[in-house]
């Protein structure tokens, strides 16, 4: 069954990309919850809204870089490196976003019923929906340039198997990012210190980390990821205004599998989850929304703390 | 103990069943509030020879129901501190449950639609609750809200139950549930209507009996401190538990009112987790530490929302501003704000103060701009320093 095992190894990689995907958004839905305590319901909107962004950026870059022909090599780079930039510059558009909403909302109610952080973060998803809808439209947006470009890069039919070229350069980006990441929190000044935060957030200021600085940075962080989330899914689907809530509910699936504010959870999360869905999708598609929530279910009920406890001591 | 006028503390209050003793005062805004409920079908009429859009019964309708499960899930928010963000999963149900009966089942009878809304509303929360009680605080709202999501997904899916266009809730021939075997044509929309008001009644009526039992002050206890509660042996998973049950009981019939009076459920309506969302904001728009709060913040919401949409496309951003405004401003909402010790009273009080002492001594206005020039510096100069500590680190 050689066409079943390249179905299998398609949804695989299809499955791994959105798992990837899911674990930018998931990771900073996990840390700013870990270390804030904060449930941002908006998350899934600064998705949307770094998707929205992505789309003028992606345009701009694609109108100054022509699509690589295919066989020129130079240009292919060239190509591809813009389309980095794209993804990273929608990333630093969101952190000023990021920053605003941590600073000028969230602080103030730190010390308030729980309930407040929750309708507050509530209500600025309904905002957010509102300006993209107002900046951008009602109407599904896309950039096909960018797909089809990279698509132009042969990779996979190296291998024998028809695969969007597209999707293996998101899997390896995606890869790049958790790397990355989990750089940044094991190794990095920075990073220790936001961990140290997460352990004990008195004994952090009792040694001079100035936890206003630490909050700011990790929502500011959370956002970038959420933008660059934004930038890589827009280019094989189409910016929505929807589209904030699927990855959100999902990343909630992926905390409770992973552990509460654990980052390694949260990658195996997300993989198991996008790789199931995938599965789902060609073999059995009445599955694809339960799937997730099946296992959801089973971790609660055989592991309540999830598969990696807390976060913190290690990365 | 038969009703009738008692003499407490002095002042002359009013009884209504044993233990439920009110002021006159509130007594009157009692009889008021009921009248004005059984009256919105007359005052209906009158809106719209007056021409006012929003006074329909379909959207007060709306407003009580959605409401009403806003009074459930209070029970919950209240008193064990769980803030539930998947309240519509049991509004859905119950919506979905009389639509499913009535299509596939051929009930015809619209109390048994309600009763089986009821019943299924139950079961989910049940179930619901068993999962997510393993958790509190942050986590038990980000579980309730991805098993309300699930059922969502589910209704979208599943073409028996209509996908995204929802389905019909229309046995029989008149295209619509009978009342004791009777078609009611006409009347169907108005005599919903008062059987939701007598549901909504009754269903205060047993709220207030649970909140002023043993049982809401273990629900307290509970809140506070959960270790505590267990060490003076307080059955603390099965209280939560049951209080989780009965909230969702109070969603159930919520659901299940909705669907026999709009006759039609849809998956966006019910079940989208925007829908747990206002629920959650209509308990803290009326005012979360009260118990006719969450209602009267329904209604206010479901209007709000209604007359927004006729004015701007962008009613979202609406709802959005006034629930920060409320957060930052007015977190007692407006029950709470208008009561005893509430924003309102004390404004009034306050202004009242200051009126007297700018009669006696007009020279105090003066010291009033300085105060507030005052307070206004130290504001500014405060945010400058928060800004140069998240931008340069020094403070």
């Amino acid at each position: 069954m050689a066409s079943g095992l390249e179905t299998l190894v398609v949804q695989t990689l299809n499955g791994l990309q959105f798992g990837f995907v899911l674990f930018l958004v998931a990771s900073g839905l996990t840390v700013i919850l870990g270390i804030l305590d904060v449930l941002n319901l908006a998350h899934g909107e600064l998705f949307a809204f770094g998707a929205y962004a992505s789309v003028g950026i992606f345009g701009y870059v694609t109108g100054a870089i022509a699509a690589p022909v295919s066989g020129g090599i130079g240009t292919t780079i060239v190509f591809v490196i813009g389309i980095l930039a794209a993804i990273v510059v929608t990333g630093l558009v969101l952190i000023p976003v990021g920053v605003v909403l941590e600073s000028v909302f969230l602080r103030p109610i730190y010390e308030r019923d729980q309930v407040y952080q929750l309708v507050l973060t509530f209500a600025l998803l309904l905002i957010i929906i509102d300006v993209t809808k107002f900046v951008w439209g009602d109407v599904p947006i896309r950039t096909n340039s960018v797909y089809s470009g990279i698509n132009q890069i042969p990779t996979s039919e190296l291998l024998g198997i028809t695969f969007p070229t597209y999707n293996v350069f998101a899997i390896v980006l995606g890869a790049v990012v958790v790397v990355g990441l989990f750089y940044f929190f094991a190794r990095t000044k920075t990073g220790r210190i936001v961990r140290a935060t997460a352990i004990n957030r008195e004994m952090a200021t009792a040694i001079g980390v100035s936890t206003d600085r630490v909050f700011t940075l990790v929502f500011a962080l959370g956002a970038f990821l959420a933008g660059i989330a934004g930038a890589v899914r827009v280019p094989p689907t189409a910016a929505t205004l929807e589209m904030g809530t699927n990855p959100l509910v999902l990343s909630f699936v992926v905390i409770v599998i992973g552990g509460l504010g654990s980052l390694r959870g949260a990658f195996v999360g997300a993989v198991v989850v996008g790789v199931l869905r995938s599965w789902m999708i060609s073999f059995y598609p009445p599955g694809e929304i339960a799937a997730p929530f099946a296992i959801m279910a089973v971790i609660l009920l055989v592991k309540p703390e999830g598969l990696f406890g807390t976060w913190g001591e290690t990365a | 103990m038969s009703p009738g006028l008692v003499d407490r503390d002095g002042e002359t209050h009013v009884r209504v069943t044993s233990g439920l003793v009110l002021s006159k005062r509130r007594f009157a805004g009692l009889i008021a509030g009921v009248l004005f409920l059984f009256a919105v079908p007359d005052l209906v009429r009158v809106a719209q020879a007056l021409d006012i859009s929003f006074f329909q019964l379909g959207v007060i309708h709306r407003g009580l129901v959605f409401g009403f499960a806003a009074v459930g899930l209070n029970l919950l928010l209240r008193h064990t501190e769980l803030v539930s963000f998947g309240h519509a999963a049991f509004f859905g149900t119950g919506a979905y449950t009389a639509a499913v009966a009535a299509v596939y089942l051929d009930v015809t009878g619209l109390l048994v639609l309600l009763l089986l809304a009821t019943a299924l509303g139950t079961v989910m929360a049940g179930v619901i609750g068993a999962l997510s009680l393993r958790h509190t605080g942050l986590y038990f709202a980000l579980l309730t809200l991805a098993f309300g999501q699930l059922l969502y997904a589910i209704a979208l899916g599943q073409s028996a139950l209509g996908g995204s266009d929802g389905m019909p809730v229309r046995p029989g021939e008149a295209n619509e549930p009978l009342l004791f075997g009777q078609a009611l044509g006409d009347a169907y929309g108005v005599v919903t209507y008062y059987i939701t008001a007598v549901v909504v009644l009754v269903g205060l009526l047993v709220m207030w009996r649970i909140i002023n039992s043993p049982f809401r002050y273990a629900l307290d206890a509970i809140g506070q401190d959960r270790t505590r509660a267990e060490f003076i042996g307080l059955p603390v998973r099965r209280y939560v538990w049951t209080a989780f049950v009965i909230s969702g009981v109070y969603g159930g019939v919520a659901g299940g009112l909705f669907a026999v009076f709009r006759r039609y459920v849809t998956p966006d309506g019910t079940l989208y987790f925007l829908q747990s969302g206002d629920i959650l904001y209509m308990a803290i728009l009326g005012g979360f530490k009260t118990l006719l709060g969450p209602l009267v913040g329904g209604v206010v919401l479901i209007v709000l929302e209604f007359v927004g949409r006729s004015v701007t496309p962008y009613f979202e951003f609406l709802t959005g501003t006034v629930l920060l405004i409320l957060v930052f401003g007015f977190p007692e909402g407006i029950v709470g704000s208008l009561g005893e010790g509430g924003v309102f009273r004390r404004a009034v009080g306050q202004t009242r103060h200051g009126v007297a002492s700018l009669r006696e001594d007009p020279s105090v206005a003066g010291d009033w701009g300085r105060r507030i020039g005052r307070g206004l510096r130290q504001q500014i100069d405060e945010s400058l320093t928060t800004l140069r500590v998240v931008l340069f680190g020094v403070s």
